[in-house]
């Protein structure tokens, strides 16, 4: 087969191998694991463009848009596949971004803060990787443990009593989470024989009656994993202080967390209750519109009310996942295509936050709110860990205060879906679809409930504007002697790089949106991926 | 050619700003001259537009931007978003000059141009956009550097104040403009300019004309701080001068009204928008006015005075017919120059003599007569005293107010709303006048000796005044044709027929003016002093709306969001779970409540060796589950029943794999918990769980959780297993497991071969796992009431000391020789057992996974049997390689059948004939089973080492008192 | 025996569940362990049941699905069972080190009320 094809694997096998051989090299040689670990995570990052061009490159319209590539070589549906088309292609890219940028920063202070950082983070990729790609229900449930595992490990990388606390939470609703992922995929397989997601999706129009309200069954119970996986209210209470008890590094990483519960549903409601489902089409779409909208709310009044920087960012977590969860209920193409916008430049721009939130916490004078969270995070006593957490890094660069007050107000704009960053276009492109579900000039009515989710969006950026403006004040025009922050290059640097990315996307806005379109326009062709998986008929081809 | 110059007055601005920033700090002078070319080649190019718009005719530029979502960075330049652009740079010019001398070197020059250039740029963008998408792009970063000006001396809390709330409420405007757009969007069928504005009818017909309209109001009132949400403008008067000159008069606050002027064709002539605007406009006019005359402060005075001028042209929009129309933006122009001239005095006045405060200033007019006189022009203007630009657009205004234009209370009473507004602007204009030149100087001398102020910067003061005056005079000859412009490109073919003369004979209108100027000078002559010793404004003075604003932003954006966020949330985890159960119990059960569930299938027969064998499993769940809070090892050892039962359960229904993998996990679970129990307080039945209802009600409600959980899963498994099989993808592994899978085990086939890509996921979360365990435990401290050697130790220990002779842990070493002696004997049977169970694992029961966990088992019995340090100085493992290894074994294995080009994890197997074993089957998969032994062992090992490993820092524990963090370098990783 | 079988599964997910929801961390250990052997069975018994069937292909050339009992669901137990201990074991050492660290075995690091 070609060896295009066998790029396929490569975002599964490069950081697994990886990680497996940092575990090799000695705990001492930091430089050495650095090396190793960013050289694999550029390497991910090409490999994930050269695939999505591959993905990009399938005409419109031809009979597969996805490639397959059986593990194993036995064919598809009985063992295992890995599939890409453009939306695993676009989740592959920005994990990689996203790795990247959390793997520099990392590589200032954080990654030499406990034992086998650079492992757990390649593993945690590398699961991201095949939950982005695998298209085998329980292969799927793997690679959710592989990069749970890893996240249990970087969420609880340096220790301390805020972490351990959050994190036996965040394990224990994971672990139960789990635990309904088997009981649905196995219920799903005891009635209908398969595990493929095309094989299924073939088979579930034959379903006799009673099997069908089993597989409902099984399905709604496996939508409950994924939904606590996107932190949707009220399953999602563990995501804040799990997140903002994390290292910086390692919270910018979760932010794709969560995108990966929505990237399934997204995936699975459309490829299974889309249209050709007939009994089941549009199957648990109202749940999904209605628990994002609830989520909506709920995080955005917890948005108002952080006081810590910390908070305020898994908040914006929750609110990108609500309304990407409302957007997917909704479910026609044209919002699709303004989410999957939405999701890349909200999760850049999270990503962006959690990792800007530690430089500013140096910038803080004492007594500042977040000094009282970390007091309460590192406990009481200083504790030789916390001390060797807060060695001082970095030296007092000019203009550093400044940097940070442009990244921080540039970050404000994204959350915010303020012009001139992509947030806005973000904003405008899920609104504009929603508004117009036919294209511009779409006479139709507007139902209720469309206009409480524009509502509910419009709103929570004004909250998240509010909120930020807030902290912003307080941290940088309040102080009269600000103290200078020490910060290194290798901190600053990715920050600028997810924002400038932000801003690239605001320029670009007409190549991405053209890519989001035809992404849910394939999305919403259950029938073409089918093709691909099973009919075996290479992608590019016409129809007959 | 002329696109390019669009483009131009757009980018240039921006540039520019950037540029200022890479100036050396201390470059007032070069930053100064950068913003004046700019803000000059702006002008020039607007100028050299001119005849590309006076036609009639309107200069486009369309640069695609997202196409597919009708977003497009076009550029429109018609009359009238020339005139405003020709006023946005004109003033601004005039603005960059005053300013090189309003600034003291010691400000930040630098960033206040780029915010300055930025503010100016994305305002030229407001009124040149053609796209009404991209209007509200320019429309956002107005308010931002609005804010970032405002704050620019962000060390006062004035200026802090004043930035936020300007911003959240124009912000708020915004928002709610981009989703009135939207809605104008869905109605039209695009957001371009000129396609929005050809479509007035079918947008006022629409059913949802109103939402758009409310949204769009919305934005434009907030931006042009009209009632009620005036009250951000006065408290914006925190940023310098030069800014409250530029944004106050020509630019922000003008922007609202320049975009109801905008979709004055396409909105207005409907009752809402007159009844909104009437009102919004009057109510702003009046009370703008009425606030204005209690100002103390000379900058508060104009802000009020500019509330009101603003009313004034809303009023005059709102009336819907053309000749309003032409009056408003009239008005428009007429306000900018002499508001801006008076701002730029006042920052001389405050400049010069040191104060703002009209109760401090007096008689300044003996120091510096021509900024007075200047002044003195300005404030008539402000007036309307005739001979002035303000006189004639007042003019038409009060002409326009006489007429009926719809027959509501609102039209009524709009003629005596512009008469009392008039009155009061002359009161306050006399009272500016009168309060700081005229008079005696005051008994305490200025804070500083006042004089005039370098020519310069009166220069730009006088330009403008003098503009005033010659419109005032010679209106047709001077600005006439450019108004025309302007006018007909808003109304088109209803331009009316207007006259701009000084003189049109004793009217109506006429009479009004002079009404005004009578009763305000009266007014000024009755009150004056009283006004001049007011604290603040009787009646309407009392309702400060700017804290009323903050009370709201406080209540809602703080208090009810913390309400909210406790209510709906929770950070416990028992909720959480609760929660989490109930979800999936809802899950499952919706389906089936809804369309019924059949059980109808096929039952085998009842066999009683099952069902008693499972009443005991039953028995040690429940049990288990009981004990579990106080008697932590009979759980322990209930829970290990219920496994069991299990393991046989899978030996029965014919799985010997799984019953063998849940044997070994079983035993290693319990090692794990028995050495994890020492670490857990020691608890009574003593302490007991708080009674009382609520308490009783809790467990009643988990029960009642938990019971209908198990109906539930019962339902589920049991509806399943009684109904046929579907035809299932496993019959082709049972087909294929010998013939091309070389193995007689299936179910080993498949994990190490069909479905190997899912071992090598498991193994690798096994290897995570137990670095995350060894990560972990390296920082382990033990809590203090657990350092305390266990009880039946210390008994030992203190029978040893009792005797000379005995060494301390003798008596432990003597019970344990036996056992210990049998299991380092033991240590080679295990070795060879997990070899032979590895080895057969293709063919029949067995397989890498077991023999892994043997293999480690096998380990553990040694620390058991002879303690770690014993262990440690004969045999070192280290298990981190042992997992590394393991992966990158099963790794590469499956990546060598890549470089076969076969598709990743493909395995080849032959038979071949081994001494002793026989015809065994080598296939490639046996390589990656020997990963996943590898890996188990290392895993199992480091995790189990990793706990039992505890016992010994108990020591070191105990010497740091109070159980703090332990020392870290262990030599057993 | 289905029956018996679905019974056990039930109780056994009843009592996990209940465990799940108390206070302490060793309930919740307890509770998952329970809760996974409820899992393992249920996913099991979605192969349906099979008794007395040869654990291994015979010799013979033919090998009929139908004489088989459903290979699949065991080797996903497999799996599960083994991700299982994996996490078991790491919720315990969460849970100890949490123990040490908040001095409290409580799921929240303190009594609640």
């Amino acid at each position: 087969m070609a060896w295009s094809q066998h790029l396929i694997i490569v975002p599964i096998l490069l950081p697994m191998i990886a990680g497996a051989a940092l575990l090799l090299i000695d705990e001492t040689s930091h430089a050495l694991k650095a090396l190793v670990s960013l050289a694999s995570t550029i390497l991910l990052l090409v490999a994930g463009m050269v695939l999505m061009r591959m993905a990009a490159d399938v005409p419109d319209g031809s009979e597969a848009l996805s490639f397959s590539y059986a593990v194993a070589n036995w064919p598809a549906p009985f063992a295992i596949v890995l599939v890409l088309d453009r939306l695993s292609a676009l989740m592959l890219v920005l994990t990689a971004i996203l790795g990247l940028a959390a793997l520099t920063f990392s590589l200032a202070r954080w990654h030499r803060a406990g034992p086998h950082f650079h492992s757990l983070f390649q593993f945690l990729l590398m699961g991201l990787g095949g939950a982005f790609l695998t298209g085998d229900l329980f292969n799927l449930f793997v690679f959710f443990e592989v990069t749970l595992a890893a996240s249990y490990g970087l969420l609880l990388h340096g220790s301390g009593v805020f972490r351990v606390r959050s994190g036996l939470h965040y394990i224990s609703i994971n672990l139960a989470a789990s635990l309904l992922f088997l009981v649905g995929v196995s219920l799903i397989y005891g009635v209908t024989g398969t595990l493929n997601m095309a094989d299924l999706a073939d088979r579930l129009p034959g379903l006799a009656d009673d099997d069908r309200v089993l597989f409902q069954a099984g399905a709604a119970i496996l939508g409950i994993a994924f939904l606590v996986k996107a932190a949707m209210w009220p399953l999602g209470f563990w995501l804040t202080p799990a997140y903002m008890a994390a290292a910086a590094p390692v919270g910018a990483i979760f932010v794709i967390l969560t995108k990966v519960g929505v990237y399934v549903l997204l995936r699975l409601t459309l490829l299974l209750f889309g249209s050709p489902a007939g009994e089941l089409t549009g199957f648990g779409g109202v749940a999904l519109l209605w628990g994002g909208i609830a989520t909506i709310v709920f995080a955005t009044a917890g948005v108002l009310a952080s006081q810590a920087l910390g908070r305020l960012a898994g908040y914006s977590v929750l609110i990108s996942a609500g309304t990407l969860l409302a957007a997917v209920g909704m479910g026609d193409a044209s919002v699709v295509s303004g989410a999957l916008f939405y999701l890349v430049s909200s999760t850049l721009s999270t990503a962006a936050l959690f990792l800007l939130i530690e430089l500013v916490e140096r910038a803080r004078e004492p007594g500042a709110d977040l000094l009282a969270v970390t007091m309460e995070a590192y406990g009481e006593e200083g504790e030789e860990s916390e001390e060797r957490e807060d060695e001082e890094v970095g030296v007092v660069m000019p203009g550093a205060l400044a940097v940070l007050g442009v990244a921080f107000g540039c970050i404000a704009l994204l959350l915010a879906g303020m012009p001139p960053l992509s947030g806005f276009v973000a904003k405008f492109a899920m609104l504009t679809g929603m508004l117009n579900l036919d294209g511009m000039g779409d006479p139709s009515e507007i139902p209720g409930r469309t206009w409480l989710l524009v509502a509910l969006v419009i709103l929570s950026g004004l909250a998240a504007l509010i909120a930020m403006m807030r902290t912003g004040i307080r941290t940088f025009w309040a102080p009269l002697q600000p103290v200078l922050p020490r910060v290194l290059v290798v901190e600053v640097a990715p920050i600028l790089v997810l924002i400038g990315l932000c801003l690239a996307m605001t320029v670009g806005a007409g190549t991405i949106v053209s890519y989001t379109d035809a992404t849910a326009r394939s999305l919403h062709d259950p029938a073409s991926y089918i093709r691909g998986v099973l009919g075996g008929s290479a992608p590019g081809q016409a129809p007959p | 050619m002329e696109f390019y110059a669009l483009l131009l007055i757009i980018g240039l601005p921006f540039l520019a700003g950037m540029t200022a920033v890479l100036l050396p700090s201390d470059s007032r002078a070069p930053a100064t001259w950068l913003a004046g070319l700019t803000t000059a080649a702006c002008l020039a190019s607007t100028i050299w537009l001119y005849p590309a718009v006076s036609s009639g005719g309107a200069v486009r530029h369309r640069i695609e931007w997202v196409p597919s979502l009708g977003l497009d960075f076009t550029l429109r330049m018609d009359g009238f978003a020339w005139i405003f652009t020709f006023l946005i740079t004109g003033i601004g010019l005039l603005v960059v000059i005053y300013t090189r001398y309003y600034i003291s070197p010691e400000d930040p020059v630098r960033r206040f141009y780029l915010f300055f250039l930025g503010f100016m740029g994305s305002m030229l963008g407001v009124v040149l956009s053609g796209n009404l998408i991209l209007l509200v792009v320019f429309w956002e970063l107005t308010s931002i550097f609005s804010f970032l000006l405002i704050g620019y001396w962000h060390h006062n809390q004035a200026a802090r104040d004043g930035a936020r709330m300007a911003l959240t409420i124009t912000a708020m405007g915004g928002l709610a403009l981009l989703a009135g757009v939207l809605v104008v969007g869905h109605i039209v069928g695009s957001y371009d300019l000129e396609v929005v504005l050809a479509s007035g009818d079918t947008i006022r017909d629409h059913p949802l004309y109103v939402t758009a309209l409310l949204l769009i109001l919305l934005g434009a009132l907030t931006k042009s701080a009209q009632f009620p949400f005036h009250f951000w403008l006065p408290n914006a008067m925190a940023a310098p001068t030069p800014v409250s000159a530029f944004l106050h008069s020509a630019t922000l606050v003008k922007a609202g009204v320049f975009l109801l002027a905008r979709l004055w064709p396409v909105l207005s002539g409907t009752p809402e928008w007159f009844t909104i605007l009437g009102l919004a406009g009057m109510a702003s006019l009046v009370l703008g006015a009425y606030l204005a005359m209690f100002q103390q402060d000379l900058k508060g005075l104009l802000a009020y005075s500019t509330i009101s001028h603003l009313g004034l042209i809303t009023l005059l929009l709102s009336l819907g017919s053309p000749l309003a129309a032409v009056a408003a933006i009239f008005h428009m122009l007429n306000h900018a120059t002499f508001k801006a001239s008076l701002f730029m005095a006042a920052g001389i006045i405050d400049h010069e003599a040191g104060t703002r405060d009209l109760r401090r200033l007096s008689g300044l007019f003996r120091y510096m007569p021509i900024t007075g006189t200047l002044v003195m022009v300005a404030s008539a203007a402000m007036a309307g005293v005739p001979l002035l630009n303000g006189f004639l657009s007042k003019e038409m205004f009060f002409a326009e107010a006489i007429e009926t234009h719809a027959d509501s209370w609102v039209d009524t009473i709009a003629p005596y709303a512009a008469v009392l507004g008039s009155a009061l602007a002359v009161t306050y204009s006399i009272r500016l006048i009168h309060s700081i030149f005229l008079g005696a100087p005051p008994p305490e001398s200025f804070p500083r000796e006042p004089h005039e102020p370098p020519f310069w910067m009166r220069f730009p003061v006088g330009f403008l005044v003098i503009a005033c005056l010659v419109v005032g005079i010679f209106p047709g000859l001077t600005i006439g044709p450019f108004l025309h412009v302007a006018v007909s490109s808003v109304l088109g073919a209803e331009t009316p027929e207007y006259s701009l003369a000084v003189w049109h004979g004793f009217t109506l209108a006429l009479g009004m003016s002079v009404i005004a100027l009578i009763a305000g000078t009266l007014l000024y002559l009755v009150a004056g002093d009283y006004l001049e010793r007011s604290e603040s404004a009787p009646i309407f003075g009392r309702i400060q709306g700017q804290r009323l604003f903050e009370r709201a932003t406080v209540a809602v954006s703080w208090r009810w969001a913390r309400l909210i966020e406790e209510v709906l949330g929770t950070r416990r985890l028992q909720p959480q779970m609760r929660l989490l159960v109930a979800a999936a119990i809802a899950a499952g059960a919706i389906p089936v409540v809804a369309s019924g569930l059949g059980f109808a299938g096929s039952v085998g027969e009842f066999d009683f060796a099952f069902a008693g064998l499972w009443c005991v499993g039953m028995v040690c769940a429940v049990a288990a589950a009981h004990q579990a809070k106080f008697h932590r090892l009979a759980a322990l050892a209930l829970l290990g029943g219920t496994g069991l039962v299990t393991c046989v359960t899978f030996v029965w229904l014919s799985a010997p794999d799984l019953a063998a993998t849940q044997l070994v996990v079983e035993i290693v679970t319990t090692v794990l918990i028995l050495l994890g129990l020492r670490w857990l307080p020691k608890r009574s039945e003593s302490l007991v769980d708080p009674e009382g209802l609520a308490a009783r009600m809790r467990r009643l409600r988990d029960l009642s959780l938990a019971v209908v959980a198990g109906v539930g899963m019962t339902a589920l498994s049991y509806a399943v297993l009684v109904s046929a099989a579907p035809e299932s993808i496993a019959d082709f592994f049972v087909e294929k497991a010998y013939s091309e899978g070389g193995g007689r085990n299936v179910v080993n086939v498949i994990l190490v071969d069909f479905r190997g890509f899912d071992t090598m996921g498991e193994i690798t979360v096994l290897g995570i796992v137990a670095v995350t365990i060894f990560a972990l435990l390296r920082r382990f401290r033990p809590a203090p009431d657990t350092i305390e050697r266990p009880e039946q130790q210390r008994i030992q220990r203190s029978y040893d000391e009792a005797d000379p002779d005995r060494e301390a842990g003798a008596t432990a070493a003597e019970y344990l020789y036996v056992p210990s002696v049998i299991m380092q004997w033991m240590f080679p049977v295990v070795i060879v057992l997990a070899a032979y169970l590895f080895l057969r694992g293709h063919d029949a029961p067995g397989g890498g996974f077991v023999a892994g966990v043997a293999m480690a088992a096998g380990f553990i019995l040694q620390y058991m049997a002879a303690g770690t340090i014993w262990v440690e100085d004969r045999l070192r493992i280290l298990p981190v390689l042992w997992i590394g290894g393991g992966l990158l074994i099963a790794a590469l294995c499956g990546t060598a059948s890549v470089l076969l080009g076969d598709p990743f994890l493909t395995s080849y197997f032959r038979y071949v004939d081994l001494p002793i074993l026989g015809k065994m089957p080598l296939a490639s998969a046996t390589v990656f089973d020997l990963g996943v032994f590898t890996l188990v062992v290392g895993a199992t090992v480091l995790i189990l080492i990793a706990i039992a490993h505890q016992s010994i820092r108990r020591l070191r524990a105990a010497r740091l008192e109070g159980g703090r963090q332990v020392e870290e370098q262990q030599q057993w990783s | 025996m289905e029956l018996t079988l679905a019974l056990a599964i039930g109780v056994l997910t009843g009592s996990g569940v209940w465990l799940v929801l108390r206070p302490r961390t060793y309930q919740l250990v307890i509770g998952l362990s329970l809760l996974s052997y409820a899992v393992n069975l249920f996913i099991l018994s979605m192969g349906r049941l099979r008794g007395a069937a040869a654990p291994v292909l015979g010799a013979d050339g033919n090998w009929n699905p139908a004489d088989y009992a459903d290979p699949l669901p065991q080797a996903l137990v497999l799996t599960a069972i083994v991700i299982g201990f994996a996490t078991t074991a790491l919720l315990l050492v969460v849970l100890l080190v949490a123990r040490g660290l908040t001095r409290s075995d409580h799921v929240d690091g303190r009594e609640s009320r």
